[in-house]
């Protein structure tokens, strides 16, 4: 403890590069930790649901199935409920898409306790329930529109289909919350209304998006996904079931390949930081040979300016990680305020650095400073006085 | 003539180099530096080391502060045979028997004048007033004590090397090693080393063994030594 002092003296020496190489650590952890938040998120987006499939038309989800289907997919063995749940696309104004959120009309008997994820308090729940006008929404959601409970809203769907003579009206009947740790990436920007409202609206004619079923035995999948679309299979509505992580995947945006290449991207950066950030060090004990021999004939031992060396590196990367941290922890929380780069982001579930992702941060800050400086603090301690006095 | 081998090596003495050679090899080639060194230095004795480029005196010296190792023979320095310690056990030796004064100071350019004199203080158990305490006693003995705060920028040639004598000097060693201390000085800024090296001399009763080029740098010294091709020359009273 006594040296860091003088470990801290001799970073703010050459400020411009402890500084510089700090920041290359800063961006190499922000990057890290950006990316990872993401695919956090994204896995436990894709995880969810390991009890819940999806039947959909088998062409594409623009093509909707008779509410018929759902009496007939409750009563196939293995299945415990069923829920239909339409994308809206519902809008407070068509004319500003900056506004867009969103929104399902969904079969909230069923499908609420399917999805144990959005959580409602008691009394919100029975509100919501006993209202067709009613819909809950999420905190985040809440939070950006500056809606309350007992607030009147009104959408407009911008899905040709869906529209009616007049913006549909609704109350907030409850707020949801999210439990980040047991679901991670649930979303918490979404507005849930009733399917039934919905389809009284639009004539009782457009038809089930999507229907929610939910299972007893997660090992089952195949078989009842199976038996579900072989109940419509002569049908003029041929279904695809699909379990909910694959339906999602599906979306396009979302698939385990940007997994792998964000992991990608991640790593690639960290090797070149610790390539840079190793050629700084190894420069910073070139120039200080004498520096070196000096501390040695004064009776540093080897390993105490190994140590010194190494400390200064770690240092380094310790400054890094934290200066990454928050950085990433900053522009996570203002990205959706972000022109163009926020309306891809306020789609997307809730995102937060979460304490196991900044643990990791922090470590490969402080692994890439003491990698980096291994080899320049083992030459400093192999390195004879007189050989050092000879660079003077 | 040179005169070879023929120092005998006193029991009390504060230095006792006994039959060292050093031998350096490059490639095939074997380069000798010093052959059959054999020199005593007596405690409280103030010894010039003399010699052209090349004749081996700074390697001396640096045997004699425990920074080098012989290839053969022994260096007994207060009492300690050198050779025979391990890297870290040479390395604790240093910290605590002998300083070293370079031609070019080696002050530490991120620490102030204090700080560069409490630093081999860093290695001792000492607490930090301790440290400061004596390291300011050590720069009011080179008459810098009103410097402490300077960065070595901020001094000149002779406050630097002023400073660097105050480090040598700060963990009370018993002997002290000096490279050419007036090499890079102009003949003031020398002199003031010079008389200063004395005061540590007569009045520290510091051994001191000095590499100089300087006539007048030796003529300070008790007695000069001189060398050429890593041989002793007759020495001159």
């Amino acid at each position: 403890m006594r040296f860091l002092p003088f470990i801290f003296k001799h970073l703010r020496k050459n400020w411009i590069r402890s500084g510089s190489t700090a920041c290359a650590i800063a961006v190499c952890i922000f990057l890290f930790c950006t990316l990872q938040t993401f695919v956090a998120s994204l896995k436990g987006f894709l995880g969810q649901g390991t009890t819940r499939l999806i039947t959909r038309h088998n062409v594409s989800l623009l093509f909707r199935l008779p509410n018929a289907y759902e009496a007939q997919i409750a009563a196939v063995p293995g299945v415990r409920r069923v829920a239909a749940a339409n994308y809206f696309g519902g809008m407070r104004d068509l004319t500003k898409p900056d506004d867009a959120f969103t929104n399902f009309a969904i079969e909230a008997d069923s499908f609420l306790p399917m999805y144990p994820e959005f959580i409602l308090a008691e009394p919100e729940r029975r509100a919501f329930l006993g209202d067709q006008h009613g819909c809950i929404i999420g905190r985040a959601l809440a939070e950006t529109f500056h809606w309350k409970v007992g607030d009147a809203l009104q959408l407009e769907s911008d899905i040709s289909a869906y529209r009616t003579a007049r913006p549909l009206d609704f109350v907030v009947s409850g707020i949801y919350r999210t439990d980040q740790i047991r679901y991670p990436g649930t979303n918490e920007s979404v507005l849930f209304f009733h399917y039934k409202y919905f389809d009284e609206a639009t004539g009782k004619k457009v038809g089930v998006a999507t229907f929610r079923v939910e299972i007893a035995d997660p090992r089952q999948t195949g078989i009842i996904s199976h038996a579900i679309d072989n109940l419509f299979e002569n049908s003029d509505s041929q279904t695809h079931t699909e379990t909910e992580a694959q339906y999602r995947a599906s979306l396009g945006m979302l698939g385990w390949s940007l997994i792998v290449l964000l992991n990608g991207i991640a790593l690639a950066v960290m090797f070149t930081i610790l390539l840079v950030t190793a050629n700084t060090m190894s420069m910073a004990v070139r120039e200080r040979h004498t520096e070196i021999a000096v501390l040695k004939t004064l009776g540093f031992p080897n390993r105490l300016v190994l140590s010194l060396v190494l400390g200064e590196s770690v240092a380094l990367g310790a400054l890094g990680a934290i200066a990454g941290l928050l950085l990433g922890r900053f522009l996570i929380n203002v990205l959706p305020n972000v022109p163009v780069i926020g309306d891809v982001v306020k789609g997307f579930p809730k995102m937060n650095v979460p304490p196991t992702i900044a643990v990791v941060g922090l470590g490969i800050g402080l692994s890439v400073g003491f990698t980096a400086g291994l080899f320049p603090a083992l030459l400093a301690y192999r390195a004879r006085i007189t050989d050092l006095l000879r660079h003077v | 003539m040179p005169e070879l081998n023929a120092i005998t090596v006193a029991d009390d003495a504060a230095v006792a180099v006994d039959s060292v050679c050093k031998v350096y090899k490059r490639d095939r080639q074997r380069l000798v530096v010093l052959d059959g060194i054999h020199l005593s230095v007596a405690e409280g004795e103030f010894l010039a080391l003399m010699g052209p480029s090349g004749s081996g005196k700074t390697t001396l010296l640096n045997l004699i502060a425990g920074i080098d190792r012989p290839t053969s023979g022994s260096v007994v320095v207060a009492g300690t045979d050198v050779t025979a310690l391990s890297e870290a056990a040479l390395a604790k030796w240093r910290s605590r028997s002998v300083g070293f004064i370079f031609q070019f100071y080696n002050l530490i350019p991120v620490l102030t004048a204090v700080e560069n004199v409490e630093l081999p203080l860093m290695l001792t158990s000492l607490t930090k007033k301790e440290r400061r305490e004596r390291a300011l006693t050590a720069l009011r003995i080179v008459g810098l004590a009103d410097r402490g705060r300077h960065y070595p920028k901020q001094l000149s040639g002779g406050q630097e090397q002023r400073v660097a004598i105050a480090r040598a000097i700060v963990t009370d060693p018993r002997i002290v090693v000096a490279d050419e201390p007036t090499g890079d000085l102009d003949a003031r800024s020398a002199e003031e080393i010079l008389d200063l090296m004395q005061t540590l001399n007569q009045e520290f009763h510091k051994t001191i063994v000095m590499v100089t080029h300087d006539p007048r740098a030796a003529r300070r010294a008790h007695s000069q030594k001189h060398l050429e091709k890593g041989v002793l020359l007759k020495s001159e009273p």
